[in-house]
């Protein structure tokens, strides 16, 4: 379904992704971990296509189409969804009414009638129920005055709404205490379906508890270092990014010095 | 040497008509000969500094437009009505209620004792000094309206006021609106600003309010006159105990369009609440100049100003709050907010804080900004096309404000305004 192929981006100049490579196929979780700065968030905007990331070389594709060619409403009507890191605050656009012009506006590209409002609002109670929102948060604004843990339960909530063909969720599991964090996964896993594609970027490995993956990518400073099964992920929990080699500068610089010492 | 300040050209100052009662024909006389050597504004002046370079009047402007021409307000109102055409009132166009507590007349139509009577309070709520063209007005009108709501007396229905200009020649129109709002009385008045014709014109219009004891006003001001048509417009109101003014003004660009609101909180307890959105694209300008006078204790205002302009267009807000030295325990806050939605366009605000009594809470604040990038992003990731996304937030800008419109009909002409702004200001990427 998408496939990387030595995705070079950088911002402001600097490069951020230095040639990542990666398949994903429709039914599949992939989890991407890594330290901080490794370039995980940076993929993910990418794929979505924030503007603020210039791709320098490299091709995305999904289905076989370019997705690097296509504006970020394109590639969300296609079927792509970021579920932010830090979902935005937009006081005076109710989540009723930006959902219900996000479902609409998908509806309209696949050549569906627009959903009217009871619709409209049937499906939106029913779906807060599954991620355990209080259905009158739809009368605010969108994410106005939400906790963090209930900014990442409407990303989810949104998902679920839009059941898109690639869902990216870009630390979802970060700043949720555990019974949110089950509720989260719980929505998470109930978006795995055969024709359904999920990329996980996460810090931590306590979300892979929750939401097995089918294979787990190792980032740093821009690359995949490493693949492998959910057993990586354990072994990352274990002994640390430092097994993989990762500050690599810091190792080679100190066994430098001690080989010369010698 | 000081270069001499270029005056009011004297053209200006002679009213057409005489179809009015002596007293007031004698105030207009009185007014013009007042206003012989009255200055332009320039930029020097203060209260017109970013103003003054879109004011161009040229003497052909100054006759007075012909009080006829076919209406151009098959407009439904959901209401009461009175149209004005070119600062006149058009009786057979117009339809209220003839009540014994609520009177609603047109100047022409005053017995001598009653114009005196109007004498005596026209221009009683502007300060002709810092307003220089309502002094103009009353210099050069034709006609006007005048209502008056005894003691309790309750108008069951907004009342509409549409101040139609038909510039099918150059001239000027001075409409000119006095009410007079007894203890306790309830009015709701719209006035809509409108024009037809594509000749430039100039419209130089005055309403005031007098709010007796417990009197509620809520008065709605859509400015929507065309490309032609320069504009400078002022509303004084006075407040007496524990009255309550409430305004909604809607403004959309021009080639000048200034509008200077007065509120004197003269009463005890006396509150106003003052909204104001403006819309501005292209080179058009519009200028907002409000006034609140605490005068006396225990009076609340709240004032809420939205700007947004477009393209090469400038917006002026300039809100003064002044607290006189009796009104202690005064309430007052101010938040004057301004979205620039290109490059090219200007925004100028400038708030004032005058305080001299030291039991009060006041506050304000000023903000200019653009839409914001992660905020549009986060819509288009779902899908939302760019067009609608910039729609949303700059809908989302004002949304509060238009909602607190209370008549229906005014919000949906305002929100079809809107839209139409928004196509010519926003496209399909």
């Amino acid at each position: 379904m998408l496939s990387i192929k030595n995705l070079h981006a950088s911002v402001e100049g600097k490069e951020i992704l230095k040639g990542i490579n990666l398949e994903i196929k429709a039914g599949e979780v992939h989890a991407i971990m890594g330290p901080n700065g490794s370039g995980k968030s940076t993929l993910a905007q990418v794929l979505a296509g924030n503007d603020a990331f210039e791709v320098t070389s490299g091709s995305v594709t999904m289905n076989d189409e370019d997705l690097l060619e296509k504006e970020t409403e394109e590639r969300a009507r296609d079927g792509v969804f970021l579920a932010f890191q830090y979902p935005v605050e937009i006081p005076g656009v109710s989540n009723l009414q930006f959902m219900r012009t996000s479902v609409n506006a998908m509806r309209h590209h696949r050549g569906e009638p627009e959903m009217n409002a009871a619709e409209f609002m049937k499906l939106a109670r029913e779906i807060s129920k599954q991620v355990d929102l209080d259905p009158a948060f739809l009368k605010r604004g969108v994410n106005e005055g939400f906790s963090g843990g209930e900014k990442k339960r409407n990303e989810i909530m949104q998902a679920l709404m839009l059941q898109p063909k690639l869902a990216i969720l870009d630390e979802t599991d970060s700043g949720l205490d555990i019974d949110a964090l089950k509720v989260v996964s719980d929505g998470v896993n109930a978006l795995r379906a055969e024709d359904r594609a999920i990329l996980m970027v996460t810090h931590y490995q306590r979300l892979l508890d929750h939401i097995v993956p089918d294979f787990v990518h190792v980032l740093a400073d821009g690359k995949i270092v490493k693949s492998g099964g959910r057993e990586l992920a354990l072994e990352l929990e274990d002994r640390g990014y430092a097994w993989l080699g990762i500050k690599d500068d810091e190792t080679a610089a100190s066994s430098a010095l001690s080989n010369s010492a010698n | 040497m000081k270069p001499a300040p270029t005056l009011l050209s004297t053209a200006f100052l002679h009213p057409a008509g005489q179809a009015l009662p002596e007293p007031l024909l004698a105030l207009r006389k009185q007014r013009g000969a007042a206003l012989v050597d009255m200055p332009m504004p320039t930029r020097k002046t203060e209260n017109w500094k970013y103003s003054s370079k879109y004011l161009k009047l040229t003497d052909e402007m100054a006759t007075s437009l012909p009080a006829t021409g076919k209406t151009g307000s098959a407009l439904a109102v959901p209401g009461y009505k009175v149209v004005f055409i070119n600062g006149v009132v058009m009786p057979e166009a117009s339809e209220y209620p003839d009540l014994d507590n609520i009177r609603i007349q047109r100047f022409g139509d005053l017995s001598d004792a009653e114009a005196s009577e109007l004498v005596e309070r026209l221009d009683s709520t502007l300060d002709a000094k810092a307003v220089q063209f309502a002094g103009l007005n009353t210099a050069r009108f034709e006609d006007g309206l005048v209502i008056r709501l005894k003691p309790d007396a309750v108008l069951d229905q907004p009342l509409f006021i549409i101040h139609e200009v038909t510039a099918d020649s150059s001239g000027s129109a001075f409409p000119r609106i006095f009410v007079d709002a007894g203890r306790n009385s309830q009015l709701t008045l719209v006035e809509e600003y409108i024009s037809s014709g594509q000749e430039a014109v100039f419209v130089n219009s005055v309403t005031e309010f007098t709010l007796a004891e417990g009197a509620n006003v809520t008065n709605i001001r859509l400015s929507m006159g065309g490309e032609n048509v320069q504009h400078i417009g002022a509303t004084g109101v006075t407040q007496q105990r524990s009255s309550r003014f409430e305004s909604h003004c809607v403004g959309f660009g021009g080639p000048l369009r200034r509008h200077d609101l007065r509120v004197r909180l003269e009463g005890k307890g006396a509150e106003c609440k003052l909204n104001g959105v403006v819309v501005t694209q292209s080179t058009q300008h519009y200028d907002n100049h409000t006034t609140i006078e605490h005068v006396a204790p225990n009076c609340d205002s709240e004032e809420t100003y939205r700007n947004i302009a477009a393209d090469k267009s400038h917006a002026v807000f300039n809100g003064r709050i002044h607290i006189h030295p009796d009104a202690q325990k005064s309430n007052a806050n101010m938040s004057n907010k301004n979205l620039l939605l290109s490059t090219g366009a200007e925004i100028d605000t400038k708030p004032e804080l005058e305080i001299y009594a030291d039991d009060v809470k006041c506050a304000h604040g000023a903000t200019i900004g653009q839409l914001d990038e992660e905020s549009l992003f986060y819509l288009v990731s779902r899908g939302i096309g760019r067009r609608e996304a910039n729609v949303l937030l700059t809908m989302a800008f004002i949304n509060e404000l238009v909602a607190q419109i209370p008549v229906e009909a005014v919000r949906d002409t305002v929100q079809a305004r809107l839209n139409q702004f928004f196509d010519q200001t926003f496209q399909e990427a």
